[in-house]
């Protein structure tokens, strides 16, 4: 428990050194002219929850911003983790499919914005397409590698116990996969949050992304700065409930801190 | 299958018969080579057997063909006089890595042999429970494998085993992996659940004391291509003694026989 | 026995081009074949590969060729990766070896990983306006961040037992740290240089569709402009083979330079 305040204890000091670090740099410095100061930042952010920037408060900002992650980060779980069960599980589906999946992935989902504006229009279908493809192939693959590692001898050992072929895959083989399924859902998560922000501050006119760009265009440091403590925050509680649910799900594995 | 509490060893047909087995392996670098040679071995019911040997010579695949794990290039292996084509429940295996389901409890660990087979969900926990207090680990049904010492690991496995009432009982090993203390306590254990439910069993160990220690008749095997170097009866009564002076004369009369190798 | 596997792996190998050849057949019959698609919604492989071909020489429509794009995005990505290792390896060994700079450090830290690097793309260009600085500096933090996180772990999977090894020895604490802990880090320093190369890479790309005038993503951008689909697949095929052949250097040097396996 002592461990625990103390860790608690110092990162408060860490936090308050920074913004006193920032407070200073923005006060006493010529980076006071270009740069906002902590105070007016945080003071930015927290007002925009009562008085819109653009046409919506900053709690709408964020939950569309949201939205349009989650929707598409759900289908490309489901879709990710299905396929990549039938490759792990079929040879013939493994040999199908992963040269595609070889050669799709690479290209970085931010690169694909300019086809999808093309094929979807500037609206949501072409920010549902982005992070869906951001989201698939990771978790495909993933879930693919954790068909493939499952141990040998715990195979055996069903066996013994006279588990026949479909009892061992939802038995065996299923449970084994879990821990690469989160892996890859933590993965997509971070790659869906960092493409979403990109597409809203290339063509949007909400969000968190929008937030920044639209102040970039009016050269107001401060509202980009607030943008940027929105989507700090926010990916820190998707991480942090992502997290939760993992140690729940896998509490009998051996994970590290 | 009716418990009963000493049962006698048999010496009618043998419950597992091995004719003539050669098994060869084919490695990628090494190409073919033998491990078992002309295996001749009877197992009579009830008996506890020991195969002793020096390390990596063949003795888990011997293990592995009554298992169902790999199957003789040559000759027979068979059981209750009927070939063994694959692994099943009659034959319950206890691995040296334990090889529990680590997403499953205790409970769901013991229970999963007559869970595939379709038994209840009342009758298989009952029988479950059964045996997770015959190998003393009453209390720790809903403990996850992660959070339990190599010992009650492997009692695990062996109440796993158990509670399919296997025709025999394979353990590779199991104590391998343990120190020193808990080996020993191990020993005792296995002693005791053995004579509590009498059932075939084969033990595979490269530990002279713990063969001595468990066995009703000792294997003694050649290194590789491996095969029966000699032969052993024991008839100390149990539980024995590691000091006692009979023991010793044993323990040196098998160690001059083995094969030693570095 | 051997023979068996060989022919194995040789038909799920051919099954594999098959379905790559299959793949190109379908899209060349629903572009050129039957028309299903015009070619300013979806180019056909044919008129992709001349313009790959072309795009090397040919400075229409953006003003700059192929290759130009490419070495203008690698020097802004390599540079600002290179800096961001220089940097971020030796604050993630220090972090991770002084309890109290972690303490204090970690929290600030977790949160400003959260933003993903083209988040600040907006903060450059208003700093420093749209240049090659700009995106340097936004490659220089997303590429810190993961070499951070990665030396950061390393250090901290030291095993306790090889420090003790080393204090046995009379070793100092910046010997337990450059001779013991430090190269037993060096696998998860190199998965580092891989995740930053690769973050750098793709917050470069998303840098140039925003604030650029030359660079693939630049390219790209242009190209959508003026319906070019072709020559926006040739820049998405460019990026990711660059992507993939920058990986696979710094998978080769991690090779060359971590002797001996990790146990």
């Amino acid at each position: 428990m002592a461990e625990k305040q103390k860790r608690v204890a110092f990162g408060a000091l860490g936090i308050f050194i920074f913004l006193c670090i920032w407070y200073a740099a923005t006060t006493f410095t010529s980076l006071g002219k270009v740069m906002p100061d902590p105070i007016t930042v945080l003071a930015g952010f927290f007002t925009a929850f009562v008085e819109p920037i653009g046409t919506h408060s900053m709690i709408m900002h964020i939950l569309v911003s949201l939205r349009r992650m989650l929707i598409p980060y759900f289908f490309g779980g489901v879709l990710g983790v299905l396929v990549g069960i039938l490759m792990g599980w079929y040879k013939l589906a493994d040999a199908i499919l992963m040269p595609y999946i070889q050669m799709i992935r690479p290209i970085p989902p931010i690169a694909w914005i300019p086809l999808s504006i093309v094929w979807f229009g500037f609206d949501e279908g072409s920010k549902y397409f982005l992070i869906f493809l951001a989201c698939f192939f990771t978790i495909a693959l993933t879930t693919y590698n954790g068909v493939h590692s499952v141990d040998e001898t715990l195979v055996r050992a069903a066996r013994m116990l006279g588990a026949k072929d479909n009892q061992l895959f939802t038995s065996i083989v299923l449970p084994t996969t879990v821990p690469y399924i989160f892996s890859g859902l933590q993965v997509a998560l971070g790659s869906a949050w960092a493409t979403i922000v990109a597409a809203e501050m290339i063509r949007s006119s909400e969000g968190v992304g929008w937030i920044i760009i639209s102040g970039q265009e009016v050269g107001n440091m401060t509202q980009i700065m607030v943008g940027i403590v929105a989507i700090a925050l926010t990916g820190l509680l998707i991480t942090s409930i992502m997290r939760g649910v993992e140690s729940k799900l896998c509490a009998w594995t051996v994970r590290g801190k | 299958m009716r418990m009963d509490g000493e049962r006698q060893v048999s010496t009618g047909t043998p419950l597992i018969e091995f004719r003539k087995v050669d098994k060869f392996f084919n490695k990628p670098e090494e190409g073919r080579y033998q491990v078992v040679g002309d295996l001749n071995i009877q197992v009579r019911e009830n008996e506890f057997l020991v195969l002793f040997g020096p390390g990596q010579c063949g003795k888990s695949t011997i293990l592995n063909m009554v298992a169902g794990f790999e199957m003789p290039t040559s000759g027979e292996v068979l059981c209750q006089g009927k070939p063994i084509e694959g692994p099943g429940p009659e034959r319950g295996m206890v691995f040296q890595n334990t090889a529990l389901f680590p997403w499953l409890t205790v409970m769901g660990n013991v229970e999963y042999g007559p869970k595939m087979r379709g038994v209840k969900k009342e009758e298989r926990q009952a029988k479950a429970q059964h045996y997770i207090d015959l190998v003393g680990l009453q209390g720790f049904e809903n403990s996850f494998p992660v959070k339990l010492s190599g010992g009650m690991q492997q009692r695990v496995g062996i109440a796993r085993a158990y509670c399919n009432e296997p025709l025999v009982m394979l353990l590779d090993e199991p104590f391998g992996h343990l120190d020193a203390q808990t080996r020993y306590l191990m020993q005792d254990e296995l002693t005791r659940i053995w004579q509590a439910e009498k059932r075939t069993v084969i033990f595979v160990t490269n530990n002279i004391e713990e063969a001595v220690y468990l066995a009703d008749r000792i294997l003694v095997l050649r290194n590789c291509p491996t095969g029966v170097k000699a032969e052993y009866e024991i008839t100390l009564p149990r539980p024995r003694n590691y000091t006692d002076p009979e023991f010793l004369r044993l323990r040196r009369e098998i160690d001059a026989v083995v094969d030693h190798t570095l | 026995m051997k023979e068996k596997k060989k022919i194995q792996i040789n038909k799920y190998f051919f099954i594999s081009i098959l379905s790559i050849c299959v793949g190109i057949f379908i899209w060349w019959l629903v572009t050129d074949g039957l028309g299903i698609f015009r070619s300013n919604a979806l180019p056909s492989p044919v008129k992709v590969f001349e313009s790959f071909i072309k795009k090397w020489y040919e400075t229409k429509p953006d003003g700059a060729t192929l290759l130009e794009h490419l070495i203008a995005s690698l020097q802004v990505a390599l540079g600002g990766y290179v800096i961001g290792a220089v940097i971020g390896i030796p604050l993630g060994i220090f972090m991770a070896w002084n309890d109290k700079v972690d303490m204090c450090v970690r929290p600030v830290f977790d949160l400003v990983r959260t933003i993903p690097g083209v988040a600040w793309t907006s903060v450059m260009v208003t700093l420093v306006g749209i240049g090659f600085l700009s995106k340097a500096l936004v490659i220089f933090i997303s590429a810190m961040v993961a070499m951070v996180i990665n030396s950061y772990s390393g250090i901290k999977q030291t095993k306790t037992v090889h420090l003790w090894v080393g204090q046995t020895f009379g070793a100092s604490n910046w010997e337990l740290l450059t001779k013991i802990a430090i190269p037993s880090a060096l696998p998860m320093i190199f998965t580092g240089l891989d995740v930053a190369l690769g973050s750098a890479w793709t917050t470069l790309v998303a840098a140039e569709l925003l604030a650029s005038t030359k660079g693939l993503g630049f390219m790209i951008q242009q190209a959508r402009g003026i319906f070019r689909l072709d020559i926006v697949i040739v820049g998405m095929i460019v990026i990711a083979i660059t992507g993939a052949v920058l990986s696979t250097i710094i998978q080769w040097l991690g090779r060359k330079m971590i002797k001996g396996g990790r146990t």
